[in-house]
């Protein structure tokens, strides 16, 4: 009995060995943010074997990416646009060739030569959204416009906050008129205040899953991301996603191939076939969030590509704000994130 | 098995686990101290020059807040698993053998689930049972309170009080307790004179147990007290990833090694106290 085990087992071992491919690509990527069947189907058409690894934080896929440079372990990874702009000043990222993609036309212009890279010389949109407010109409009638009626006193205890330090500071900091890419430590102290002051309406700060308060009903209003909203408006109804009028911040994750990637030929075949269309299209469908591809989005069904939660109007997109890199500045934003937690 | 079959298989696990614990806790704990002395570069991680600025900022104000209000969950958390744990340990030891070990197995029994998966649960429960008051009384709120981090807590970390408690419960010599009463010893006598010293040990150990871990559990305070608060374990990872402030974070890690170590040091001494002296009446 176990000689046959044993015996099975090798084998199985030797044809993993065995089937070691020639032509592979390392994909890092966020957990849950590609579907498996279009990887499946890549490595059917070209036959090249992905090897799919994920993260769940920028800071973190930031940290391995840096540490493991000179390694190439990594063809192409997916940050979002404040760590490409880091990641290209620290020069990790490959320069693209722009001709090598020929699915390059489908993208969307409202999307490209951001500031976070400009010519997007080093990055491809992958997919974006925004970061605006969700709130149950069954429970709070106001009409709710702006950031600051999360500050209305009415709501105590009721609002839920991003647990980000970024995405609550870039929230506060556009409220109170300043960018939010802001390096000036007075601005980021106001913001402190200002937040200081909305501490005693939040129940719960919340980015690993901010639908779920809002479906317990746990918090009545707060700061969610658009593809969270659609989500949590599937189970409730009531819940609906506002575009502040201060102004919305944009977030956009964005493909880019690593300086130092072995596989640089299969990176280029890659992010073009994510470029196609109909690929795209699967990619939005199934992930949630919206995609910069603008053909893609004309295969889209009717229902999601005229829902505003997920596709807002062009001027709203006009006139958020995307997040840069603010490089040490982000240790003064810690500093008083870290303040507004510890004191009560 | 021959003796030197034996005397091998001994040698190639200690060394196996010698090694194990070199590389995966002696190197990296180095590698820590090393980087606590080193300065924040713009690009880099770290810069090789020295410096003790590190340890300076620890006298920030906001690191003692989050200090303390770490320390202050771990007291309370500490007394209380021994409030509840003691006298539960103590009547686990009046039962057979047999009932005993049934009920040792139930305290156990909790730990083959994920204590992350336990948390969630909880969370459910208090939200159910936060409803439910809700039709009395209106406004009263209990997930997302520093009430709810601590029943979270507390039910995570008693067994860990339980536990040692009840092992120099069962070594307690029944006989001390019969020579007391004989002697006409009221029972608080008994317990302040006889077993309470002889379970020193255990209340050290457990409470150890319990109040060191307490510092680091950040998923309790994000999960049910809404992450409105943080301990020194939440503020250590987010200077490492989202400040990349690694030095830093480094001192704020050797610093709380530092006060576990005092904390040993303290527990040896009272063993050698409390726990040598019943040995030697023992036997």
């Amino acid at each position: 009995m176990y000689k046959w085990i044993i015996t099975l087992l090798t084998l199985l071992f030797l044809i993993g060995c065995d089937s070691k491919p020639k032509e592979v690509l390392n994909v890092y990527n966020w957990s849950e943010y590609m579907p498996e069947d279009v990887i499946e189907q890549f490595e059917k058409e070209t036959g090249i074997k992905v090897y799919y690894s994920t993260y769940d934080s920028n800071e973190a896929m930031y940290a391995k990416v840096k540490l493991l440079e000179s390694g190439g372990y990594y063809d192409i990874v997916v940050p979002s646009a404040y760590f490409i702009d880091r990641l290209r000043k620290e020069q990790l990222l490959h320069k693209l060739d722009h001709n090598k993609l020929k699915n390059w036309k489908n993208l969307d212009p409202l999307f490209l030569n951001k500031e976070h890279d400009p010519n997007n010389s080093y990055s491809i949109p992958y997919l974006w959204g925004t970061s605006g407010i969700a709130v149950n109409t069954q429970r709070i009638k106001d009409p709710i416009t702006k950031w600051q009626d999360l500050w209305n006193p009415k709501f105590k205890n009721k609002v839920l906050l991003l647990n980000d330090v970024r995405d609550t500071f870039a929230m506060t900091l556009t409220l109170l008129g300043y960018s939010i890419n802001t390096k000036d430590e007075q601005h980021i102290k106001e913001a402190y205040e200002k937040l200081k002051e909305l501490k005693n309406n939040v129940r719960v700060f919340n980015s690993e899953s901010p639908k779920q308060p809002f479906i317990n009903q746990e918090v009545e209003i707060g700061m969610i991301y658009n593809g969270e909203a659609v989500m949590a408006q599937r189970e409730n109804n009531n819940i609906k996603y506002i575009y502040p009028q201060e102004g919305v911040i944009l977030w956009v994750d964005n493909l880019a191939i690593l300086k130092n990637a072995k596989n640089l030929q299969n990176a280029y075949k890659f992010v073009d076939f994510l470029l196609r269309p109909e690929i795209a299209k699967r990619i939005c469908e199934e992930i949630g969030y919206a995609s910069p591809n603008k053909e893609a989005k004309q295969l889209l069904e009717e229902k999601i590509r005229n829902n505003t939660a997920i596709y807002p109007s062009k001027e709203i997109i006009e006139k958020a704000t995307i997040p840069t890199d603010i490089g040490d500045t982000i240790r003064i934003y810690q500093k008083y994130w870290e303040k507004l937690k510890s004191e009560n | 098995m021959t003796p030197s079959k034996a005397n091998w298989l001994k040698k190639a696990s200690i060394t196996t686990i010698s090694l194990w614990l070199a590389i995966f806790v002696f190197i990296p704990t180095l590698l820590v101290i090393a980087t606590s002395f080193l300065r924040v570069g713009e690009n880099n991680f770290v810069i090789f020059s020295f410096t003790l600025d590190n340890y300076q900022k620890i006298l920030d104000p906001v690191f003692f807040h989050v200090f303390f209000a770490s320390c202050y969950l771990a007291l309370i958390t500490t007394f209380v698993c021994l409030l509840i744990g003691y006298p539960f340990a103590y009547l686990l030891t009046q039962f057979s053998p047999n009932i005993r070990r049934i009920l040792l197995l139930l305290v156990i029994i909790p730990f083959w689930t994920s204590s992350l998966i336990r948390i969630y649960a909880i969370k459910i429960l208090l939200l159910q049972i936060e409803r439910s008051l809700r039709f009395f009384y209106p406004d009263v709120s209990i997930l997302y309170t520093e009430m709810a981090v601590l029943i979270g807590l507390i039910y995570t970390m008693l067994p860990f009080m339980i536990l040692p408690l009840f092992s120099t419960m069962e070594k307690l010599d029944r006989r001390l307790i019969e020579a007391a009463q004989d002697l006409g010893a009221t029972p608080r006598q008994t317990f302040m004179r006889i077993i309470l010293p002889l379970t020193i040990p255990g209340i050290i150990a457990g409470s150890m147990l319990v109040f060191l871990p307490v510092l680091g559990l950040f998923y309790v305070t994000d999960l049910l007290g809404g992450a409105k608060n943080i301990v020194i374990g939440n503020l250590i990872k987010n200077q490492f990833l989202v400040a990349r402030n690694w030095p830093f974070a480094s001192a704020a890690s050797v610093f709380v090694i530092i006060l576990m170590a005092m904390l040993i040091f303290v527990y040896i001494k009272s063993i050698n106290r409390f726990g040598g002296s019943r040995h030697e009446k023992v036997q």
